[in-house]
């Protein structure tokens, strides 16, 4: 079974993408889904998941607008998720 | 309150969920607000003029040209000043019955949890990762409120702490404190002018209803603006079993209370 789900990506990922906000991508797991933007945009997964295999602290994954730390988490017809990027600025 | 002070701020009175009480309240409080850049501005004069009774006002930075593009509470004589000090400035000339006073430096250390732990409520407009986790800690360890906003580019974030709540998450909760946070500054990155004034102004409606006791503050969400297509998003947070900051002084404030006499 494939499931294809929106993703919506913060402005320092949009590098990968030229530009482009709103993607989709296909997994049953939330990691899947990032392996499966890595092989879309390469370069983008390394800016969220670190050499240990951990999420990058600056950078959080959303799955139906809840937090999830788990990249285990499973991902169901119908979902969205959306990645947000710390910003300092003021 | 007197009568100016009936006449003045009278819009709020007449909202029924604010009333006399809740600006009595916004009367009686004081809170600190730490960046007098973008947000800084923005939520500084909403502040001010809607009645809160003591600002402090902390920066350690000089007002640069480049700022007033969109640091709305600066002036172009207050050029090569201390922000703080101009943004007090501005305040006085709002407001007058407002007590401002100044931190002019880098707030680190113990003057950072000094001024934290002496206020209602703080602002994080600050413009680096380093003073939004002190902030961060200062609050948790004070129990005060901490309304955070952050914006660069196109984009903003805004969200509310409140660690007198058990179920509130923090920052660190969100963004965990480590050395690989890329600092993003608006020196670099650029910043389009009315996205520090909307996320600033959405820090002073926080910090005024959570002062006044009314309607549902930010806490436990994430407001994310998109301001090249004028889109917000909501996420919900959720407090890290595991944070060293906010589970860690709970457990100690538990254990403490708990322990034999």
């Amino acid at each position: 079974m494939t499931i294809t789900v929106p993703v919506n990506l913060p402005t320092p990922l949009t590098l990968y993408t030229d530009g482009q906000r709103d993607v989709s991508a296909t997994g049953t797991s939330l990691d899947a889904l990032l392996t499966d933007l890595d092989r879309q945009f390469p370069g983008m997964r390394f800016r969220m998941i670190d050499e240990q295999g951990r999420g990058r602290a600056h950078m959080k994954f959303f799955i139906n607008g809840q937090l999830h730390r788990d990249l285990d988490a499973n991902i169901r017809e119908g979902d969205r998720l959306m990645i947000v990027a710390a910003i300092s600025g003021g | 309150m007197n009568d100016r002070q009936l006449l003045r701020y009278g819009r709020h009175l007449l909202l029924n969920e604010f009333g006399i009480e809740g600006q009595e309240k916004l009367l009686a409080s004081r809170v600190l607000v730490v960046g007098a850049g973008g947000l800084g501005s923005a939520a500084l004069l909403f502040l001010a003029s809607a009645g809160i009774g003591e600002l402090v006002i902390a920066d350690g930075d000089t007002v640069e040209l480049s700022n007033l593009q969109r640091q709305v509470i600066h002036r172009e004589s207050s050029l090569g000043r201390n922000k703080a000090a101009s943004a007090a400035e501005a305040v006085l000339a709002l407001n007058a019955d407002c007590k401002v006073s100044t931190l002019q430096s880098r707030l680190t250390g113990s003057n950072l949890s000094d001024a934290v732990a002496q206020v209602n409520l703080v602002l994080d407009c600050s413009d680096n990762f380093a003073t939004r986790h002190a902030l961060n800690r200062a609050s948790v360890s004070a129990r005060v409120p901490l309304v955070s906003g952050a914006a660069i580019r196109f984009d903003g974030q805004v969200t509310s702490f409140d660690p007198r709540r058990a179920s509130s998450s923090c920052y660190h909760c969100l963004f965990p404190d480590a050395s690989e946070l890329e600092e993003e500054r608006c020196a670099v990155m650029g910043v389009f002018a009315p996205i520090v004034g909307v996320i600033g102004a959405m820090q002073a409606s926080e910090a005024l209803r959570i002062l006044a006791g009314i309607g549902d503050p930010l806490v436990g969400r994430l407001l994310i603006y998109e301001g090249l297509s004028q889109r917000w998003q909501e996420v919900r947070l959720a407090k890290d079993p595991a944070c060293p900051v906010c589970s860690v002084v709970r457990n100690f404030h538990r254990s403490a209370q708990h322990a034999p006499a």
